[in-house]
This record gives structure tokens, sequence and C-alpha cells, in this order.
């Protein structure tokens, strides 16, 4: 059985390529950075460090090889033979691989499933649609399944260098499942021993989304207005657990009110996410989980989805509210888009700037009290100054 | 990860220093750390080695200092560097520095004679300290030549500052990489109480001359004493990787600061950092 993973990233390499080489499939990673690519089929192998605590537990991912995609003949020949192709670039990078797929898609005559690991929750839709672009009018695509799929392992760092000899090394964390979509699956159902396949796959997103996500996403932003680097270090701040646990919980809330409680999870399921983000282990940083803070302060992402989730609940999201304004007030001089973020609320103003970000008004009550939430939190804010607590507001 | 904390013994009396917890916190995390007391072991220089990815400074006796300039030497990554440790030490080096750099300070002499002092208290008193002393020790105002005699038990080289009269509160800034933080505290500081002080929020006047030290110096962990006086701030003393009492969390941003640069050294030199250097060498 081969597997064709296109992109060679953490994903790709740390998730994707590990579980998919134990489960006996032939990797080949079709990918675009040709360095990496050389240095896979120099090595023909690379490491993965499953790491919690003091735990690790080093694997070696081996009988590799990578074709680049400049190389258009050799990718497409790749993905035409393989008979499963995974997606691992990144949300902002799906739809440009989507002319390749459909290049491939042509040359086949057997059916395929295509998984896009990109934690996106109509990513195998939005793969779908951008791959029947690049077609023929008629062309029979419904002889191809698009599944997003939901990843559990964080793989936080890439260490290494690829011009070198020795294997580069992806650092993660251990949980081996996916979760993938399964009303969009085509006979033959690639077995997976770690694969979950959900019937009710936005349902197993919105609770990766609203409760894990929705916490890492706090835990990030307060920690980010704290001073801390890691989210290891954010998380033993008593201040931010709190914070953390109370917005998982009214996110749990609102899971809980549209597909019961038994899905949604109580407290020890909190208490797993809890462990999860104090794993020093794989030095997790703030600025990784933090970045990007117009996608996550939109409308229906992790922060807002959840807090109108919990709304429509009945529970008020004052946590997540909360979050949402320090996501406001993310200012990291290396993110660009933070700097986009900061720039757009001095030019005009910060009601504006929720309603186009967040779709929030300021006069519904979400959006006041995310107004209210910002306002406490940047009063003699100078940007660059550390905030020594949450309950005062207190400014170092 | 392995980290090496050169530190010093404190008597039992000496409270709530803040690197029990630091040293808690980093193993927590699962980071291997070594408490090394220089004074405490028999040291063959010939193996002194880099085993850790980084060392901690903490301790300021001859013995440490000497031990992480050897490991300096020999290519370790030492938190704060050794070559501005030993400049810090030494407050008359610090003060030249500061004034090229253009931070505030008291005018300031150096003579090895006290009488040489004598004259210049027809202006004004002088507040005397040791050129290596730190946490107060010996320090004392002389606001008469007749005063000058009691100064000839003083060790070394005397440092002399134009006292400026404080307003308020005496001031401590810290500095934790990019982080400032403030804490304001009566002086002298009696009770344990007293040298928490409670913490202030920094003014941009005492931000930039906190970062500007930081930059100058090409330091990390930096502790600044300021005294407001007539309006205007005067740095009165520099300290390398000093205490942080009062800032709130502190061993928490220390742990986190730490880590962050055990991390970075072990990435920018994976192999390198636990290597000797006649190894690097071939």
């Amino acid at each position: 059985m081969k597997a064709a993973i296109i992109g060679s990233g953490r994903i790709g390499c740390g998730f994707a390529g590990h579980l998919l080489s134990a489960a006996g499939y032939e990797v080949v990673f079709v990918a675009r950075n040709p360095i990496m690519v050389s240095h896979l089929n120099r090595l023909g192998c690379y490491r993965v460090r499953l790491a919690n605590g003091r735990d690790q537990t080093e694997y070696a991912v081996s009988g590799v090889r990578a074709v680049d995609t400049a190389d258009r003949a050799a990718s497409v020949a790749v993905l035409a033979e393989t008979d499963l192709i995974v997606t691992a670039v990144g949300p902002t990078n799906l739809a440009s691989v989507a002319p390749l797929v459909a290049d491939a898609l042509q040359t086949r005559s057997t059916p395929l499933n295509i998984f896009t690991f990109e934690n996106l929750a109509d990513g195998g839709a939005h793969l779908r649609s951008k791959v029947a672009t690049c077609l023929p009018e008629g062309f029979p695509l419904d002889r191809f399944g698009f599944s997003g799929t939901l990843v559990s392992r964080a793989v936080t760092q890439r260490l290494g260098n690829p011009l070198s000899d020795e294997p580069m090394v992806f650092v993660g964390d251990p949980p081996d499942s996916f979760v993938v979509d399964a009303t969009h699956l085509v006979a033959p159902v690639p077995a997976i021993a770690s694969m979950i396949v959900a019937d009710n796959f936005a349902a197993w997103m919105r609770r990766k989304l609203y409760i894990f996500s929705a916490g890492h996403a706090t835990c990030a932003y307060l920690g980010y207005l704290k001073g801390y680097r890691y989210i290891h270090s954010a998380i033993r701040d008593g201040e931010i657990r709190s914070a953390v646990v109370e917005a998982m919980a009214e996110a749990q809330r609102g899971i809980a009110a549209i597909y019961g409680e038994a899905f949604a999870g109580g407290p020890a399921h909190l208490q797993e996410i809890i462990e999860r983000f104090a794993n020093a282990a794989i030095t997790d940083s703030i600025s990784r989980v933090a970045r990007d803070p117009f996608r996550k302060l939109a409308s229906e992402d992790r922060l807002l989805g959840a807090a109108r989730l919990a709304w429509e609940a009945g529970v008020h999201p004052h946590q997540l509210l909360r979050a949402a304004a320090a996501a406001y007030c993310f200012s990291d001089p290396a993110d660009a888009h933070a700097a986009e973020l900061q720039k757009e609320i001095r030019v005009t103003g910060m009601r504006p700037t929720m309603r186009r970000v967040s779709g929030l008004k300021a006069d519904d009550r979400l959006g006041r009290t995310l107004v209210t939430r910002w306002r406490q939190l940047t009063r003699h804010w100078h940007g660059d100054s550390v905030l020594l607590s949450l309950s005062h507001v207190h400014w170092a | 990860m392995k980290i090496g904390i050169l530190m010093m013994e404190h008597n039992k009396t000496r409270q709530q220093s803040v690197m029990p917890d630091v040293v808690q916190i980093l193993t927590d995390w699962g980071v291997a750390v070594d408490l090394i007391y220089p004074e405490q072991e028999l040291i063959e220089i010939a193996n002194i080695r880099v085993e850790h990815d980084l060392y901690v400074l903490k301790a300021s006796t001859n013995l440490a200092m000497s031990v992480a300039g050897a490991l300096h030497g020999i290519g370790a990554a030492v938190l704060n560097p050794y070559p501005v440790a030993v400049i810090l030490r030494d407050k008359i080096v610090t003060e030249r520095i500061l004034r090229t750099a253009g931070v505030p300070t008291p005018d300031t002499f150096v003579t090895d004679r006290a009488e040489h002092l004598a004259p210049l208290l027809a202006t004004g008193p002088l507040i005397i300290k040791p050129y290596r002393g730190s946490r107060g020790r010996g320090v004392r105002v002389v606001w008469d030549a007749d005063e000058l005699d009691e100064l000839s038990s003083i060790d070394g080289p005397l440092f002399a500052q134009r006292y400026q009269k404080p307003e308020g509160l005496d001031r401590k800034i810290y500095c934790i990489g990019e982080q400032v933080f403030g804490v304001e505290r009566v002086w002298p500081a009696l009770s344990y109480e007293d040298k928490l002080g409670r913490p202030f929020t920094i003014t941009p006047e005492l931000r930039d001359i906190a970062l500007r030290c930081r930059r100058t110096f090409g330091v990390d962990l930096l502790g600044l004493d300021v005294i407001i006086s007539d309006g205007r701030p005067y740095v009165v003393d520099v300290n390398s990787f000093p205490g942080f009492k009062g800032v709130p969390d502190a061993a928490l941003r220390l742990a986190d600061y730490i880590f962050a640069a055990a991390e970075h050294r072990r990435q920018q030199h994976p192999s390198r950092a636990r290597q000797p250097l006649e190894e690097m060498q071939q």
C-alpha cells in the first residue's frame, strides 16, 4: 500500500508520515521545499520524538522518499499511483495544491480517498471545490473521497538541519488518533488502527475547536500579556490556569447543549487537556499558538464561535470574551498579522475592527462585553509592558 | 535538557531566595538541573567540562566566577554571560560604561586614599560603597571630613557617589529579557516584607533607562537601584542576576526565561553544547 503526503512539515512528517508508515504504508512525500526533499531522499528516514514530561520515546520513520512539486510530472505520477493522498500543507496553502491533485486524478481509473490533515471544519469540501475548478466539465469527481480530518497530536518542533546528514527530528505529544469525516469516504476505506471514522464529523470538529483550541488560545493570549514564552509556563500561572479551565468549561456547556453532556465530556476531559498544555517536553511556544489572530478571532473560530455557542446555551462566556479581548491586544512584533491587527485598531478604532474581524457589533451583548474587557486590559498598557495581574489588570 | 546552576551557600536564616522555586519548576518541566556549589567541592581544573546545555551563574563568589569563566572559555553558554558578570561586579567599570551609555548616575569618584575625598565634601555629602560590594553591605553616607578616618577599614578602592536626596521610596527595577518590572520599597529594608516592597508601573523614562542598561551590557537578568532626586532618576547600582524580590511570579518568569535560553542554545548548537573545547577543535 502506498500513501502520498503532500507537505513535509511538522504534521506531514511528525504525524501523518509516522502514522501511515506504522500502518504499513510505503510513504512518499510530495513537497515544495527542495532542501527537505533532497534530505529525505538522501537519508530515507527521519525521527519522531513523542514527549510527555520526562518520558520521551523516539521512533524512526524509515523507507520514505520525496518528490519536489517543481517536478510536476514526477509529482503527478506519485499521486496517480498511490492508495491514499494526505495533505498537510496548512489551511492557507490548501487551495494551492488543487491543480496538482486535479492533474493526478485525471490519470487515475481507480477510486481514491484524499484526507486533509489541516484541522479545518470543511477541509475536504474546500479542497474538493478547488480541485473541481481545475477539472474538465463532466469529470466523475464522485469517485474520489475528499475528507476532512481532526488531528489529535500537537507537533511543535522540527529539530535539525536538512542540509546535514543527520535525520531530522519532529517533536510532538503522544496522542496518535485522528477523526475522519465518514460522509465523504469512498471504498476502499483505508485501514488505519488509530483512525476514528465519524458520521458526526462537524460535532467532533466543534468540540476540538471550541474546547481544546479555545483553551489553547486562551492560554496563549493571556500568557502573552503576562510575558510568558511557553504554553507550559503560562498554564502554571494560577490566574491563567483558572481562566483556561473556566473558558473551556463555558465552551463545554455550549457543546453539551447541542450534542449532549456525554459527548462534551466533563471536568476530567478538561483536566486531560490542561495536562497536555503543561507538557514542557514539546516546548510549545506562545507565539506559535497565538499567531494569526485574524483567523483565531473570526466569528465562528475557537474563541468567539465557542462564546456564541455558550451564550446560546444560556452561559455568559466571560472567560472566552476576556481571551478574545487579550487576542485583540496580541502585538508580537515577529507576527505580521498581529502588527496588522494593531494597526487596524489604531487607524479605525476597536469597534469597527471587531465588527470586521469578528462580526460583532458593539451594541450587542457579546460585542459590548468584549469591548469592555478590551478597554479594561488596555488601560495603562504600552504594548511592550507585562501584565502582572489579570484580576486587578496591573501592568509592570 | 541539562542546566547547571552555579550557586553559593547561604546561611539558614536567609529568607525566601527565588532559586529553590526556579529549580523546582524546571525540574517539573523535565529539565535535568544540577546545582553546583563550587565552594563545597575539590575541583580538578582539567575535569571542568561542558556537560550542560546552559549554565546559570547565580553565585558571585570568587570561585564560582572562576568556574564560570573556565566554562565560558571552553565554549559553554553561561547566563548571565561571564564577561558581563565580571564587569558588573566592579562598580568602577560599571559606572564608566553607564556614563558612556547616557544612563543618569550621580557624580562618582574613586580613590585609594580617604583624605582625597575631603574637598568633595565641601559641596555636599557622599555615599561610600565597597567597589565590589552588593546588597547594601558597607554602604555609608559621609557628611563631614571628620568621618573619613572611619573609612580606613574598607578594603580596596573607595567608590564615592554624590549623595542625591531620595524622594519617596527606593525603586528597584528588574529586567528579565525585554521585560521590565518595578518594585518600590523602603530603605533600609529591615524585614522580609520590606524587601518584597510593592510592584509599581514603570514609567517610559525608567523603562528606557532599564533597557538601555540591558543593551549596553548585553545582559538579560539585571537589577537596577534607582533613586528619584529633584524629579530626576539616578541609577545608583546595577546587579547581575538579582533576587527579583517583589516581582509577581518571579520564579515562574525566571524559569520560563532560563528554559528558553537553554532551548535556544540547544537548537543553535545541538551537538556542540556538551563538547569540551578540545573535541570541538578536532
